[in-house]
């Protein structure tokens, strides 16, 4: 790691040198192994080495970028001076007020596995084709597609403040999706697991669930337009929560260009929901010591009982705003990291056996426009629910509403949930939304 | 690194794969130089560029796939690589169902590049900034005290991919791509309505030039503007007529990703053994055609070195033909269609679109809506994806305009669609002689980006679902 710190002072020395007031570089490493199944086979075994520079550089506020893909010490000294000279080019922002500066970071565990760092191909390739073999022993017309990867990156983060930060972090995952054709019918699901420690990933029956689920939505039907009930199962109901913290950007609020500007300290979802971004905690698939910036990361309150607490900030918008940073700067943006619904009180088995007459929507993206809240999303999968029981899956079937009434209509949040590293997935109903779908 | 040397270094690492034994082998470098800015709210304060190179190695061993890939352009890098392919080869060999054989291909020796008027890397920043200001002026001035926020983004990029195969092929395709769009936030009390525009091409900063504000933000500007007065789009099985930008969208989601060879084999498309079938409507007509002048997705050579054309895919509604690569032509027993790109270095060619469209018919948009009591015409192509093993596609449209006895009538607003691909295939009763190809994207498929582009006429189609709120 020290030769990367070293190539992000190199080019953040060259940036400063060349005129800028502020720069900050990313220098990072790495390298990944990948297999992709088609059709029940091993389609293609990939490696890849990675490596790149990305220098910020500041001139009253005005900022220039330069990244390229090596890490070569001359490289660094190129990426420096054309961020430098990209800068003069760019209007001022008085709105920009100073970079982070050096600060303490949190210790956050398990980010980085050797045993993930240091495996093998054919270890990667055996989380997918076993797999294979587990979806053939569900159903052995199953047709399996998918992939597993693991990965390694090693990165440096460097300011003209003195920020000097480094990270190692790895990553594994497997993909499973089965396709199951019957009598001129399909059905098709997919399972997915990831994780950045090899003891939290369990690929080991994904096919088999995959095969299952796939087989449950064989004879889908369209039902008739209504307004019903709508129940988001934990995959689902990730898209809306996330589609809700995107909106939540304090960059497209400052910008107005967000449904929730002038919403902070309002109520903008029923007291069912409350959303905690934890970067901190151990082995989460979005954790990290630091932000983008290099901002010290921290557990934050985004919704506390419907009530809107804070926007994602990045440095910048918090200074531009007055308020106070937390943490949520990308490279290129702002973005949540582990959101944690706070968990209800009954398990998502009672809420489906309350409603009388709904939907359960499996897949889908439920995530609202950013500017406008509209929500008119497609049920990739889901279910009619039919006096508190699953009945036949759902065909050409979308759900639509603004997303401040489907957040204020949330009348249950589910006990159980599927957990991934980092993520707490409950299922979320919805009292009412309109159901627009293709019986006649 | 320039071509010469990229070139002879290729033609190295090449001979070697050949002196391991392989049965075929393709080493490709690509670089791309990329320049951009973004003015937001009357400032432009964020200026960026940059450059990507590297080298990308596939083997076939054994019947099996390998790849490896770095950002180095070291020699040494590049064995290292392609011992990593020779290595992912022997794992690809351990589960593998039937060993990979390519088709008999000719050699390929060529140089090609894009031709454009005004080359973008020549261009001041202070002329691109002078361009992209007068599009927000103009937008701004159009939407008045409507506006909330405005964006206006410009991105150059030229781009040089050298392929290099144990068959003898050796090509190099430089290209220069230019973008400029605007999206336009406009707001009355809290409804906000968002439009962007975008124009797009295989061309110069001539793009640039060439496109008036009345076409690209004022565009935008009065459609976000118009939207804060119109309803929400309605719920429920319509009939309705598609944009050709609608068009474009439904052409490459719903049908083009069913017509990728890779698709059909794997088991995953919805057009799996229907070759000379009837898949849509006797009006439907689809091609692929990597060779329109300019488009945003054309290009001269695939990453593996095969000559693009143009393809006809359904013929009034048969299915003619599939998008191949050299791997899927060889499996299926046909000609390969120059169908296989890849996302720079660092991946492999896949099978991909180019600029797929339908082509046009005889009847005038009034001739299409005349004959229906209560529908939708859908514009504004935002975006869309599709389930091709199911053939469920749903895209989103900026604006629609609700037909009633046989007349355009009012716009509405936050419209999506969904529908099953070859029932809407089917469903279609007419298509329109007005035709645009005006639908750029970036299409993403197995992690790997690709300029596209899509289009078509107007087309009548008998119901679809629309996930409104009305």
């Amino acid at each position: 790691m020290d030769d990367l710190l070293r190539t992000a002072e190199i080019a953040c020395d060259r940036a400063v040198k060349a005129g800028a007031e502020f720069a900050d570089v990313l220098v990072e490493r790495g390298r990944d192994l990948s297999v992709s199944v088609e059709k029940n086979a091993v389609d293609s075994t990939e490696a890849r080495s990675t490596a790149s520079v990305s220098v910020r550089a500041f001139v009253s506020g005005g900022t220039g970028w330069w990244s390229v893909s090596a890490t070569s010490e001359a490289n660094a000294e190129e990426a420096g001076l054309k961020a430098a000279e990209l800068a003069k080019g760019a209007e001022p922002d008085p709105d920009f007020v100073s970079l982070v500066g050096p600060a303490s970071y949190p210790e956050v565990a398990g980010l980085y596995d050797e045993k993930v760092a240091s495996l093998s191909a054919p270890e990667v390739a055996s989380w997918i084709t076993q797999n294979i073999d587990s979806a053939l022993s569900f159903a052995s017309d199953a047709i399996v597609s998918g992939w597993a990867e693991s990965s390694w990156r090693q990165a440096a983060l460097v300011n003209s403040l003195g920020v000097k930060a480094t990270e190692q972090a790895t990553h594994a995952s497997v993909s499973v999706q089965v396709v199951i054709r019957r009598n001129g019918d399909v059905g098709s699901f997919y399972e997915w697991d990831a994780a950045r420690r090899l003891k939290d990933l369990e690929p080991g029956e994904l096919g088999a669930r995959a095969a299952a689920e796939a087989a449950r939505y064989l004879r889908s039907r369209p039902i008739r337009t209504a307004t019903l009930p709508v129940i988001f199962g934990p995959l689902a109901g990730r898209g809306l929560i996330l589609g809700l913290c995107g909106a939540a950007s304090a960059e497209d609020v400052q910008r107005k260009r967000s449904f929730l500007v002038g919403r902070r300290g309002d109520r903008i979802a029923s007291e069912h929901l409350t959303l905690v971004d934890d970067p901190l905690i151990p082995g989460g698939l979005s954790s990290s010591p630091f932000d983008g910036d290099g901002f010290p990361h921290k557990q934050v309150t985004l919704v506390d009982g419907g009530i809107l607490k804070t926007y994602l900030h990045s440095h910048y918008t918090a200074n531009k705003s007055g308020e106070h940073n937390t943490g949520h700067a990308t490279r290129v943006g702002i973005a949540p990291t582990n959101i944690r619904p706070k968990l209800g009180g009954r398990a998502a088995a009672e809420l489906i056996g309350e409603v009388e007459e709904g939907i359960y929507v499996v897949l889908g993206n439920p995530s609202p426009d950013t500017a406008s809240g509209q929500i008119s999303a497609l049920v990739d999968a889901g279910f009619k629910i039919e006096k508190g029981e699953l009945t036949y899956p759902l065909q050409n079937t979308m759900v639509a509403g603004h997303a401040l009434e489907m957040l204020a209509r949330i009348d249950a949040i589910s006990s159980d949930y599927r957990k991934e590293p980092g993520m707490v997935l409950p299922t979320i109903r919805v009292a009412s939304a309109r159901v627009a779908s293709g019986e006649a | 690194m320039n071509t010469d040397l990229a070139k002879k270094q290729l033609e190295r690492v090449r001979d070697e794969a050949l002196r391991r034994e392989v049965e075929f082998a393709e080493v490709r470098y690509a670089a791309a130089n990329h320049s951009g800015l973004m003015l937001q709210d009357g400032r432009a304060d964020r200026v960026g560029a940059g450059r990507r190179a590297g080298m990308g190695v596939r083997v076939l061993s054994a019947g099996a796939w390998g790849f490896g890939s770095t950002e180095s352009l070291s020699e040494s890098d590049w064995l290292s690589s392609l011992g990593d392919a020779l290595d992912m080869a022997r794992v690809t060999a351990s589960r593998l169902e039937e060993p990979v054989v390519l088709p008999e291909a000719e050699a390929v020796t060529d140089d090609t590049t894009t031709s454009f008027d005004i080359d973008p890397t020549g261009v001041s920043l202070d002329r691109k900034l002078a361009a992209v200001r007068g599009y927000e002026e103009a937008s701004a001035k159009r939407a008045g005290d409507s506006v909330a926020n405005l964006m206006t983004g410009y991105n150059d990029a030229r781009q040089v991919e050298i392929v290099c195969n144990t068959r003898g092929t050796l090509v190099s395709s430089e290209t220069v791509r230019t973008l400029v769009w605007h999206a336009i936030t406009a707001q009355d009390g809290d409804l906000r309505q968002r439009s962007r525009e975008t124009r797009a091409g295989q061309a110069g900063f001539e793009i640039v030039e060439r496109t008036p504000a009345q076409e690209l933000s004022v565009k935008a500007a009065d459609r976000a503007v118009s939207l804060l007065s119109a309803p929400p789009a309605p719920a429920g099985n319509f009939p309705a007529v598609f944009h050709p930008s609608i068009a474009g969208l439904l052409v490459h989601e719903a049908l083009g990703h069913n017509i990728e060879a890779d698709h059909v084999l794997a088991g995953q498309s919805i057009l799996e053994g229907k070759l000379g079938s009837q898949v849509a409507a006797d009006c439907i007509t689809v091609v692929d055609d990597s060779d329109v002048p300019g488009s945003w997705g054309s290009y001269h050579y695939d990453s593996e070195g095969t000559p693009g054309r143009r393809r006809v895919l359904v013929e009034k509604g048969v299915l003619k033909g599939f998008l191949h690569s050299l791997e899927t032509a060889g499996k299926m027993g046909v000609e390969p269609t120059g169908s296989a790109r890849a996302d720079g270095f660092s991946h492999r060619p896949i099978v991909r679109m180019s600029n797929t469209m339908i082509l046009p018919g005889e009847s005038s948009l009034g001739e299409l809506i005349r004959d229906i009591d209560l529908g939708v015409l859908l514009q504004a192509g935002q975006w869309g994806y599709v389930w091709c093993e199911k053939g469920q596609y749903t895209c989103h449209a900026g604006e629609g305009i609700m037909v009633r006895n046989g007349q355009l009538a009012e716009q509405v607003r936050d419209v999506s669609v969904s529908g099953l691909v070859l029932a809407t295939l089917a469903n279609a009763l007419a298509v329109s002689r007005d035709f645009e190809l005006d639908m750029p994207g970036n299409c993403g498929k197995n992690g790997q980006g690709m300029p596209v582009n899509g289009g078509g006429p107007y087309i009548k189609v008998r119901e679809i679902v629309v996930g409104g709120q009305a």
